[in-house]
């Protein structure tokens, strides 16, 4: 198989794309993207045709991503554009909306799993946050002047909760991994199984709203909520947010990137005795690296109380488990975690749309969840395929970008 | 520095004394059959106070459906170990119980309509929950043996995508993330000893996949000790490279190891809904609910012997089976809801101890024949 059959140009072209390692999981993403999109297609097809639904999953996407950003494009008339679109409306709030907390839950699974942490229990570190901000912005609202000055206190207050509540969530399966050896992956698990039961039975039996019959907290004030300004229709997203979720991605980037605390952290990922020898104390890392992802998982559930509901309610999305998707996507990388997040944001936010014009289930979206996944973790599938139309990686460059071996 | 060292010589010393697994298993008999003794007493001498109510829940009723709940843990868990002691984690298991709970459900429905389906087609769709499970294993295999994918990332992978396809095949289906009922199997009734007290009504008047289940106990265990194939699915996992030298193909038996993993959870998920659910419930985390993961807690109990996981498996069953009769009883002080969360609870406590489990050397490694 040598290059040798292509034109000199489109080799040069395709050995930049090999020699670089940050350029290879870019592509093997993609990749993985397209093969988990085409077996889903192939799945939603056999499964519409055995029960008697004639499903175009060519159709199904193109409605999907339209939907995504409230219909730009007029996909059944002969004209291109939708008459009156405006790029702010309610589609592209939910999908901004989704980009926005996928960002929080996907840097909490990237930082574990930079230090070889799997932590599975963003779900549950979402859930006991959300649950702390929401409950103390209401015990403390009266004490804040109902004014911009007090929702400038108060909305920093309330996050850092949910920040705390959820780091201690997060440091219990750390620590039963650092000293007990206890699997974190089975850990986490439980974890959110009993995050989700305890906060249900702490709701519906001491700080239900008596006004409700469903299982919800009272509200949290408006001032002490994240509202939206530019997206008021339909509410539920606030750019302010957004800026938020992209400074964490660039300071968790910097402190991985520039810090020692960080380097420690990669370190113990990848070379545990090399850390050890550095002086790092390898237990107080799994904490402290447990701690901070579930602080991460604890603001994206304050997010989600503090700008979406308004209170807390049973039935949180399942955005921890999208954050695993988010930062395998990402390779792991925080920056990387914004466009990850923004493509299943798409995908989540045009889910509605399918639904609607389509009478798909949005849990497509929970298929494709997985089948990226798994996709993803065959890098190996993607560099024989590469090897066999032909672009052979450079030995050298390929040494830093493999894990393992 | 010398707190540290003292914090982790306190440790050691918990570690070291439950490392034994002799002491567990003494102590675990030891207090059931102190249980046992003390609840019949209290039972026999205090029929009417609320030690006596709480006592009576352990009945043949309650023995039976801890066995009926076992169903899931037990497969699964043994189907764990053929994979991991290979050296393949397969962290997966709850995903493959997940697809086959629904496939045998879906299977059954679409050849009967579901209410009025006869034994036989209820066979079919275990069978079908199995294939389905089995192929999901496959791809898992493929993607970890041959394309040296992370095995935990891939495991993880399996769970997603059977979380994911199971609701989502179901509103596809019939319009609901839970799917309509089926009938379930009839019970398998031996006549004359099924009279027998106690264990009779247990063992011998059972669903057929409960004594489908006693009796993968049996063989696993007998593969495993027993048979050269037992030898080389554990030097597969603790030293691949004589495994090589002695002519077999690694890849091979980690291949089957996986499979097998595919198989057993295939019977635990299908067996679950066609022997005793009757319905696939795809809502939350789907009616398996972290069955699978706790499978993989009950191997690393029982140390990778079928017999001990099978006891682990039971042991859990058994506070499910606990925590729903103890909804029942009026005076029990905690709230439903706290109790729901006891067997998770169990898990977490159980993982801390049996931290030091020693897993298999060479597990979750890739092999890669030859050493280039």
């Amino acid at each position: 198989m040598s290059e040798s059959r292509y034109p000199a140009p489109v080799r040069r072209f395709l050995r930049f794309f090999v020699g670089n390692s940050v350029v290879e999981r870019i592509l093997i993403s993609i990749a993985a993207l397209i093969t988990a999109v085409l077996v889903s297609s192939a799945i939603v097809l056999v499964a519409g045709y055995l029960s008697g639904e004639a499903y175009n999953p060519i159709e199904i996407f193109a409605v999907l991503v339209n939907g995504a950003f409230g219909s730009p494009f007029a996909l059944d008339s002969a004209q291109l554009f939708t008459d009156g679109w405006s790029p702010i409306n309610f589609s592209m709030g939910t999908t901004l909306k989704e980009t926005t907390l996928l960002i929080f839950t996907g840097l909490a699974v990237a930082i574990a799993f930079r230090g070889d942490l799997f932590n599975i229990g963003v779900q549950g570190q979402m859930v006991v946050g959300a649950l702390a901000a929401a409950l103390s912005l209401v015990w403390v609202a009266p004490l804040f002047p109902a004014s911009l000055a007090g929702t400038l206190l108060i909305i920093p207050f309330g996050l850092l909760v949910g920040a705390i509540v959820g780091g201690i969530y997060g440091a219990i399966p750390g620590a039963l991994k650092a000293y007990f050896d206890a699997n974190e992956v089975i850990t986490t698990i439980m974890l959110n199984t009993i995050a989700t039961g305890v906060a249900f039975f702490l709701v519906s039996t001491y700080f239900a709203d008596p006004t409700l019959q469903s299982v919800k907290t009272r509200p949290i004030p408006d001032f002490a909520r994240i509202n939206g300004i530019i997206f008021s229709e339909g509410g539920q997203f606030s750019l302010v947010a957004l800026v938020l979720a992209l400074a964490a991605a660039v300071g968790t980037y910097y402190v991985l990137r520039y810090t020692s605390y960080g380097y420690d952290l990669r370190i113990s990922g990848k070379q545990a005795p090399a850390a050890l020898y550095g002086g790092a104390n390898a237990e107080r890392m799994v904490v402290s690296t447990m701690t901070l992802s579930g602080a991460l998982g604890g603001i994206a559930g304050a997010m989600w109380s503090m700008m979406v509901i308004g209170a807390w309610r049973t039935g949180v999305p399942s955005l921890g488990f999208d954050g695993i998707t988010v930062s395998v996507l990402a390779g792991n990388n925080p920056i990387g975690v914004i466009p990850a997040s923004l493509l299943f944001g798409v995908l989540k936010g045009g889910s509605n749309a399918i639904n609607f014009q389509l009478g798909v289930p949005p849990e497509l979206v929970a298929v494709l969840r997985g089948m990226i996944i798994l996709f993803i973790a065959m890098p190996e599938a993607f560099r024989m395929l590469g090897n066999w139309i032909g672009i052979k990686p450079e030995p050298a460059a390929t040494a830093g970008g493999d894990s393992g071996e | 520095m010398s707190n540290s060292t003292r914090e982790k010589d306190a440790l050691t010393g918990i570690r070291e004394r439950f490392a034994n697994l002799g002491t567990v298993k003494t102590t675990v008999i030891t207090t059931i059959a102190v249980a046992v003794l003390v609840g019949g007493a209290i039972r026999l001498l205090f029929p009417d106070t609320r030690a006596g109510t709480f006592v009576a829940a352990f009945d043949v009723g309650f023995a039976e459906s801890t066995l009926r709940i076992a169903v899931p843990l037990v497969f699964a868990g043994i189907g764990g170990i053929f994979a991991e002691k290979s050296g393949v984690i397969n962290i997966g298991l709850e995903g493959l119980l997940i697809i086959s709970a629904f496939t045998a459900v879906a299977v059954t429905h679409l050849l009967s309509g579901g209410s009025n389906a006869s034994q036989s087609t209820l066979w079919i769709g275990l069978f079908g929950g199995v294939l389905a499970s089995t192929l999901l294993a496959i791809v898992f295999a493929i993607i970890v043996i041959e394309f040296k994918a992370d095995q935990i990332i891939a495991g993880i992978a399996v769970w997603l995508v059977g979380l994911g396809l199971g609701p989502f095949l179901s509103i596809v289906i019939w319009g609901s993330v839970n799917s309509s009922s089926i009938t379930t199997m009839d019970t398998v009734t031996i006549p004359g000893l099924a009279a027998i007290p106690i264990l009779g009504p247990i063992l011998f008047d059972a669903s057929p996949i409960v004594l489908l289940m006693l009796a993968t106990i049996v063989l696993a265990w007998y593969a495993l000790n027993h048979t050269s194939f037992g030898r080389w699915i554990e030097a597969s996992g603790e030293n691949p490279s004589s495994l090589d030298t002695a002519g077999v193909d690694v890849h091979r038996v980690r291949y089957v190891g996986v499979i097998l993993s595919g198989v057993l959870s295939g019977l635990g998920g299908a067996g679950l809904v066609v022997g005793r659910a009757g319905r696939f419930i795809g809502s939350g985390q789907t009616m398996i609910n972290g069955d699978g993961f706790i499978a993989i807690t009950t191997y690393l109990f029982g140390n990778y012997n079928p017999i001990g996981t099978a006891g682990a498996g039971l042991l859990f069953a058994g506070l499910e089976a606990l925590q729903i009769r103890l909804q029942q009883i009026p005076f029990i002080p905690a709230p439903t809801e706290l109790i729901r969360l006891v067997p998770y609870v169990s898990v977490i406590i159980v993982l801390a101890f049996v931290g030091y489990t020693r897993m298999p050397s060479a597990a979750g490694e890739h092999y890669e024949s030859g050493e280039e």
